[in-house]
């Protein structure tokens, strides 16, 4: 019964003028995509972290839910301002097409005491670099610079700055008072190995 | 025109006529004059904004044409003054092969954007120096990265210098040189078979 009045009220509408509108919104609404594409990859965006290489810091209930924590990622200048103990997203070096979240280690002129798997005891940072490294304690949960060495700047798109989910950890993201357990000595970037 | 016809709130800025009015039998009044305000300028700039991110995006995932700089691809590129077509589908290194010329981040100064050709890709073994060096040694290009040279070698820094380079960091190939216009040319893959080089 009521689908006959909804049906019929369909057909009452002359059709092509209906299309036209429809075309004109669906027009309006595509215009707006590349601003939203341009903000997604140039001012910020939302990001669910996937893994558990930055637990227990993100993914906190990795071990217990499948739900995973959502970051906001500030896109603005990536590359500039970097500190030790930032978290940053970057194209990973193993897989280029997989955004990868970790924290920095140092920065261009420290010196790392790397861990296993990777071939030397002791890591310079070159200029131009930096050295990333997951929160996991357990080495084999988190692909970091320990496999594939120091980052080049270029490959960071962003800085992670606030937790957004869970409600009960979110918040901006405290990086100055993080205290990493990698040996770290500190340099200064003027004594950076540079490029020949 | 018959566009801007079809939105009807900037026909009234443009004082158009509109289209589907009744025939004319008497005269009509004149139109209204164009409406300057604040809301109608705001929707200029809104058309105008959208206009500027679409050539954006066009120009970040589809193509563009960007002028090169720099003795480290000649022949292939002058010193200064020719423009190459990049194509950005390309980019994080999808689908590109060794002998393409490809468009990246600088390694060495974060910022810059550079143009070399790729010699090795993830698995393949590399000459690690410039042939007829000292050291002969050859390494396997890691997982995920790529091995990328100057076509000029004696005035080029690329993996020679800083090792494997993570795919990551492209940004588009190099498919055609468009200016000089004299000069223009598709750029195909620059590596021929042995055996067809020969005959």
């Amino acid at each position: 019964m009521a689908v006959n009045r909804v049906v019929s009220n369909f057909r009452n509408i002359p059709l092509r003028p209906f299309m036209r509108k429809t075309g004109y919104n669906l027009l309006i609404f595509a215009s707006w995509v590349p601003a939203v594409i341009f903000f997604n990859e140039n001012i910020g965006e939302t990001t669910k972290i996937t893994g558990a290489s930055m637990y227990p810091y993100l993914n906190t209930s990795y071990n217990e839910s499948r739900k995973k924590d959502l970051c906001w990622v500030n896109k603005w200048n990536p590359g500039t301002g970097l500190e030790r103990g930032m978290l940053v997203s970057f194209w990973s070096p193993s897989h280029p097409d997989v955004l990868a979240v970790k924290r920095i280690i140092a920065i261009e002129g420290d010196r790392v005491f790397s861990r296993a798997p990777y071939p030397a005891p002791i890591a310079d940072i070159p200029a131009g670099h930096v050295w990333v490294e997951g929160d996991n304690r357990d080495g084999n949960k988190s692909l970091d610079s320990n496999h594939y060495g120091p980052i080049p700047i270029s490959l960071i798109q962003g800085k992670v700055t606030h937790v957004l989910r869970p409600w009960a950890s979110s918040g901006p993201i405290k990086w100055a008072e993080f205290r990493g357990r990698t040996k770290v000595i500190r340099g200064r970037k003027e004594d950076a190995l540079q490029w020949a | 025109m018959t566009l801007l016809r079809s939105f009807p709130r900037i026909s009234k800025l443009f004082k158009l006529p509109r289209s589907n009015t009744t025939p004319r039998i008497q005269p009509q009044a004149e139109n209204p004059p164009p409406q300057y305000s604040i809301r109608n300028a705001l929707y200029v700039l809104s058309w105008a904004a959208r206009g500027l991110l679409f050539t954006h995006l066009f120009m970040t995932h589809a193509y563009t044409i960007s002028a090169t700089l720099g003795p480290s691809m000649l022949p292939t590129f002058s010193v200064m003054g020719d423009y190459a077509l990049t194509s950005k589908y390309y980019r994080r290194g999808r689908d590109i092969k060794v002998g393409d010329i490809v468009v990246f981040s600088s390694v060495v100064n974060p910022g810059e954007t550079v143009i070399k050709r790729v010699m090795g890709l993830e698995g393949d073994y590399v000459l690690r120096d410039t042939p007829g060096s000292l050291r002969n040694e050859m390494l396997q290009v890691p997982k995920g990265h790529c091995w990328v040279t100057g076509d000029n070698l004696p005035y080029s820094r690329d993996s020679r210098h800083f090792g494997p380079m993570p795919m990551g960091l492209i940004k588009g190939k190099v498919i055609a040189k468009v200016f000089p216009w004299k000069e223009r040319e598709w750029l195909e893959n620059g590596l021929v078979p042995v055996n067809e080089a020969e005959e």
